[in-house]
């Protein structure tokens, strides 16, 4: 390997005042006390070069995080216009044996963005266009000739990344909703990033229910009669997920479900919550029935964190995207089997939201057109996932009034979650969950 | 000769009896046609479609032919037709007909005689049968006024086999004599210079034990022997199969190149109508992935209304059916179901939308066909009955019967439309003619925008990502002849970001007015639409 070019001090000085603005940075807010940097490799040694470097940065009250960057380094002498309009992807100048050069995001600049993915992917066919995707926030992405998508971690907190792990085993077992890596990169026992197809044409779920929304609320009447109707998607999206949890267990084995394990984790989580509008009693009640029951079905690897903006409608239907779970929970706790239906009430209460929140956007008061529109498609969606769980077996229990009690425990449990979030966060919204789970003891 | 014209054409369908009256009997004749040729040239069509001229009893709509060698009396003459086909060409169009394949007439004088006995020459050239058993397999299609594909000839004292209604039996193309006829049949209107011919059900040629009877492998082998005799007679001819069947069976009958020029691509207009009512684009776009290549010089017939229509029959059991579902959950939907309407009402007569439907027709792969009236936005009468109900004269001025005839108003074979919003007085080609900004410049500026560029006809399509699910934006291309299309699904306004970088530094000029956009650059390129609205844009190079 050639010797590195830049001096890891100077590269770390830079660092304090370049990742707070970026939006992979997790500790926005709080002072940077110090950066290390802590390795360092050549990807491109030639002008304009590439390294990758790893980075920990110590904040006040917290763990030390560390951080992937891939940094481009070009003369001082070039002009870098592709950086015109993102000054906040430059570190600034730094001294190389050639002499001073600007380090900056190397992601950002097309030419080197190509030489990375030729040298990180010998196996793929060469890409001859790279764009940036703007709107991701915890890692980089980066689509090549429309037809691919690299993401690269940033956090490496953890050595395995949980959507990786996923993604892989569930395109192993043949699933075909799912984007499976065609690329790798893992270096010295960490996962570093993954290529994936790009979902071309793809649009998330979130904002095919808000077209269908927008229509129902322009209109007057019946939703099964406007034509933006969602039913059949959500029908559709609800097949996809028991295909998805089907898969899940033939990729991670599958358990016997331990609702008195799930009670207590939801009493668990109820304990935490504190707000007057929770029947605290009539909640406990639901999941003191549910630990009770002798058969509650199967508990499996899901996905964590299904709700409509994880999942993407394209050409040949839906797409289930981003299997990390929740980000803020420790890894092990993310790999935890638990009921399928976790994920089927994630979806429900996602569905629930659309319909609310689109209402409050629209500026208008139809409150029977946010309810009819959200039963209908709630429906739609358990009849799809029900229908297609008991064909292929292994996940439900066989008794109907305990799929309906396990669909009823775990909807309580996110939206009591929810409102715990909505407190601390978006406390105008709080009303959401709240109504919806006093129709739920 | 351009060989393959009919790739960059645009085709109009027209119903003799309803385009325009000549002599004033009530019903349209193929005279009136000829007076109206002009109009059609200035609309900017290329090819007329006539639906079937020949004789017949009109039980089927003219489908139900009786002698392949005559005209419809009440339609004029031979020598009618020869002066049509001079005056067409005379114009730079050309002239297709149907012609019906599988049946004919059980008043067609073959079938008089061939049920005669089984002893007679013609005894074989349809199919009999001692019981009504046989290919129980294949299904009934008109299940409305049919009980069976077999019905009982009192005359023969056999059963006798039709796939369509009973008094259409089936040529029996087991017999080499049947194929020689109908070749010549099609010999016949090649010699007076027709230009080709819509083959109307083709898949049910043949019937075979154990088999649904549709598109069997005889069925294609003898579509290629026509082709090949009309390749090798004649010049420049098309044959248009008619094969009400999904995509990929449909793509069968281009056979390598070697089997039909077009076919009919049906599934595309009951998409479009979805995407509009879903206000988002995957009906369109999944029908099109699904839709598979066809072979070098083939084309696909596309329309947004014809007599023929997509039924949930055509599809039942069909798992892949996205629409089986999206219908099944729609009552609308199910109420609209095989109900033969036109554009505009099914539109609720909202132009916008309409004018959205043709753009998006003239700029899919394929050769567009309009329906007569339609480029005036006009109306049907779904009281006539399903079929009459599109079937109505020609609207061409506000005078007495719409202009169409002045024979008395009770001798019209149907009607006129005179309610207030479609009726004559409203919607007529004169009045629209006069009014720069009416619906029918518009079509006509359209189709002339559309001559100017064969990607249209011929150009690779290319879907575009664009994260907003109301708007539909594609890539047409071939060579140097670049068109970007964007449309908005949805009757609100909807912004859209697209991802052009491929073609980064390239100006699109919208086409309508030739007005320049902003360069295209690296970043996504942002286009604010209006509700139902369109553009195409030619993506030049900007120092042009």
């Amino acid at each position: 390997m050639s010797e590195i070019p830049v001096q890891a001090a100077e590269l770390a000085e830079h660092l304090q005042h370049f990742l707070p603005r970026q939006r992979w940075f997790g500790h926005k807010g709080a002072p940077i006390e110090r950066v290390d940097v802590s390795a360092v490799e050549i990807l491109k040694a030639d002008w304009p070069m590439l390294i990758r470097i790893e980075a920990s940065a110590a904040v006040e009250d917290a763990d030390p995080e560390t951080y992937q960057m891939l940094i481009g380094l070009r003369s001082v002498a070039d002009r870098l216009d592709f950086l015109e309009e993102n000054s906040g992807s430059v570190l600034g100048e730094v001294s190389t044996p050639e002499g001073p050069a600007h380090a900056y995001d190397g992601l950002r600049d097309s030419e080197l963005a190509l030489a990375a993915f030729k040298e990180l992917f010998p196996h793929l066919d060469p890409p001859e266009l790279v764009r940036p995707v703007l709107a991701e926030q915890s890692n980089t992405l980066l689509i090549y000739d429309e037809r691919l998508v690299f993401k690269m971690f940033r956090s490496l907190a953890e050595e395995v990344n949980l959507d990786l792990e996923v993604t892989e085993a569930l395109g192993n077992v043949g699933f075909a909703h799912v984007a499976a890596p065609v690329g790798v990169w893992r270096s010295g026992g960490k996962d570093l990033g993954m290529v994936q197809p790009y979902l071309a044409g793809a649009v998330d779920g979130w904002a095919m229910a808000l077209t269908s929304l927008r229509d129902m609320f322009g209109n007057e009447g019946d939703p099964a009669l406007a034509g933006g109707d969602f039913a059949a998607e959500a029908e559709r999206l609800g097949a996809t997920t028991a295909e998805m949890h089907a898969a899940l267990a033939e990729a991670f084995g599958t358990e016997l479900g331990s609702p008195k394990a799930w009670a207590a984790a939801m009493e668990a989580n109820l304990k935490r919550i504190d707000h007057a509008g929770i029947d605290r009693e009539a909640a406990s009640r639901v999941f003191q029935r549910m630990a009770a029951l002798p058969d509650a079905g199967a508990s499996i690897r899901v996905h964590g964190d299904l709700h409509l903006g994880q999942v993407m409608r394209t050409d040949t239907g839906w797409y289930v995207l981003d299997f990390g779970g929740e980000p803020s929970r420790p890894v092990e706790e993310r790999r935890v089997f638990t009921s399928p239906f976790k994920d089927v009430a994630g979806m429900l209460r996602s569905l629930n939201y659309a319909a609310w929140t689109a209402m409050a956007e629209q500026e208008v008061h139809k409150e029977e057109v946010a309810r009819e529109w959200d039963e209908r498609n709630r429906g739609a969606f358990v009849d799809g996932y029900l229908r297609t769980a008991r064909r292929l077996g292994g996940l439900l229990p066989d008794d109907e009034s305990t799929v309906n009690l396990l669909l009823k425990a775990f909807e309580l449990d996110r939206g009591i979650y929810e409102v715990g979030y909505e407190i601390s966060h978006r406390p105008q919204w709080v009303d959401i969950p709240l109504a919806a789970i006093a129709n739920l003891y | 000769m351009d060989e393959r014209w009919y790739q960059k054409a645009v085709f109009y369908e027209v119903l003799v009896r309803g385009f325009y009256d000549s002599n004033q009997d009530g019903t349209g004749d193929i005279r009136g046609l000829i007076n109206k040729l002009d109009y059609i040239q200035w609309l900017g069509v290329d090819c007329i479609w006539l639906l079937p001229f020949y004789s017949s009893p009109l039980r089927d709509g003219g489908y139900d032919i009786s002698d392949f060698y005559s005209v419809l009396p009440e339609y004029g003459n031979l020598e009618d037709v020869k002066e049509l086909i001079e005056e067409a060409h005379k114009r730079g169009m050309y002239l297709i007909s149907d012609l019906v394949m599988n049946h004919t007439s059980d008043q067609h004088p073959w079938f008089q005689e061939s049920r005669q006995g089984a002893d007679n020459p013609k005894s074989d050239w349809y199919v009999w049968g001692d019981d009504d058993q046989r290919w129980s397999e294949a299904r009934i299609i008109f299940l409305d006024t049919e009980r069976s594909n077999w019905t009982w000839d009192p005359v023969r004292q056999q059963y006798y086999w039709h796939r369509f209604f009973s008094h259409q039996p089936d040529l029996n193309y087991r017999n080499p004599e049947v194929r020689e006829a109908m070749l010549d049949v099609m010999r016949f209107w090649l010699d007076l210079g027709l230009d080709g011919f819509r083959l109307d059900a083709v898949p049910y040629l043949y019937e075979r034990d154990s088999t649904n009877g549709e598109n069997l492998p005889e069925t294609h082998q003898y579509l290629k022997d026509l082709r090949q005799a009309v390749d090798e007679e004649y010049e420049a001819r098309v044959l248009l199969a008619e094969a009400n069947q999904w995509p990929s069976d449909v793509v069968d009958y281009f056979g390598k190149g070697d089997e039909c020029h077009m076919c009919f691509n049906f599934p595309l207009m009951p998409r479009m109508f979805m995407a509009l009512r879903r206000e988002q684009r995957y009906p369109i776009t999944e029908i099109l992935a699904e839709t598979p290549r066809i072979p070098e010089g083939a084309q696909w017939a596309i329309f947004l209304r014809n007599h023929d229509e997509l039924t949930l029959e055509m599809v039942t059991g069909e798992e892949r059916d996205y629409m089986y579902e999206e219908y099944a959950h729609d009552p609308l939907m199910k109420l609209n179901l095989g109900i033969r309407r036109r554009l505009a009402p099914l539109l609720d007569n909202n132009l916008v939308a309409v004018q959205l439907f043709h753009a998006l027709l003239f700029s899919f792969p394929g050769t567009p066909i309009l329906y007569y009236g339609d480029e005036i936005a006009m109306g049907d009468n779904i009281f006539l009955g399903d079929r009459d109900g599109v079937r109505t004269p020609m609207q061409w001025t506000p005078d007495r019967n719409a202009g169409f005839s002045s024979a008395d108003f009770a001798r019209l074979y149907l009607p006129p439309l005179m309610d207030p919003v479609y009726g004559y007085q409203a919607v007529n080609v004169e009045s629209q003619m006069r009014d720069p900004s009416s619906f029918v410049h518009w079509v006509r500026k359209m189709l002339q925008v559309r001559k100017l560029h064969p990607v249209f006809g011929v150009g690779e399509m290319e879907i575009l990502s664009a994260e907003n699910p109301s708007v539909l934006a594609y890539i047409r291309e071939y060579g140097d002849d670049v068109v970007l299309c964007v449309n908005n699904l949805s009757r609100f306004a909807q912004p859209v970001q697209l991802n052009l970088n491929r073609f980064a530094g390239m100006t699109p000029i919208e086409m309508l007015g030739r007005v320049p956009f902003p360069k295209v650059g690296e970043l996504p390129y942002l286009l604010t639409m209006g509700g139902h609205g369109f553009y195409w844009f030619q993506l030049v190079d900007s120092h042009e």
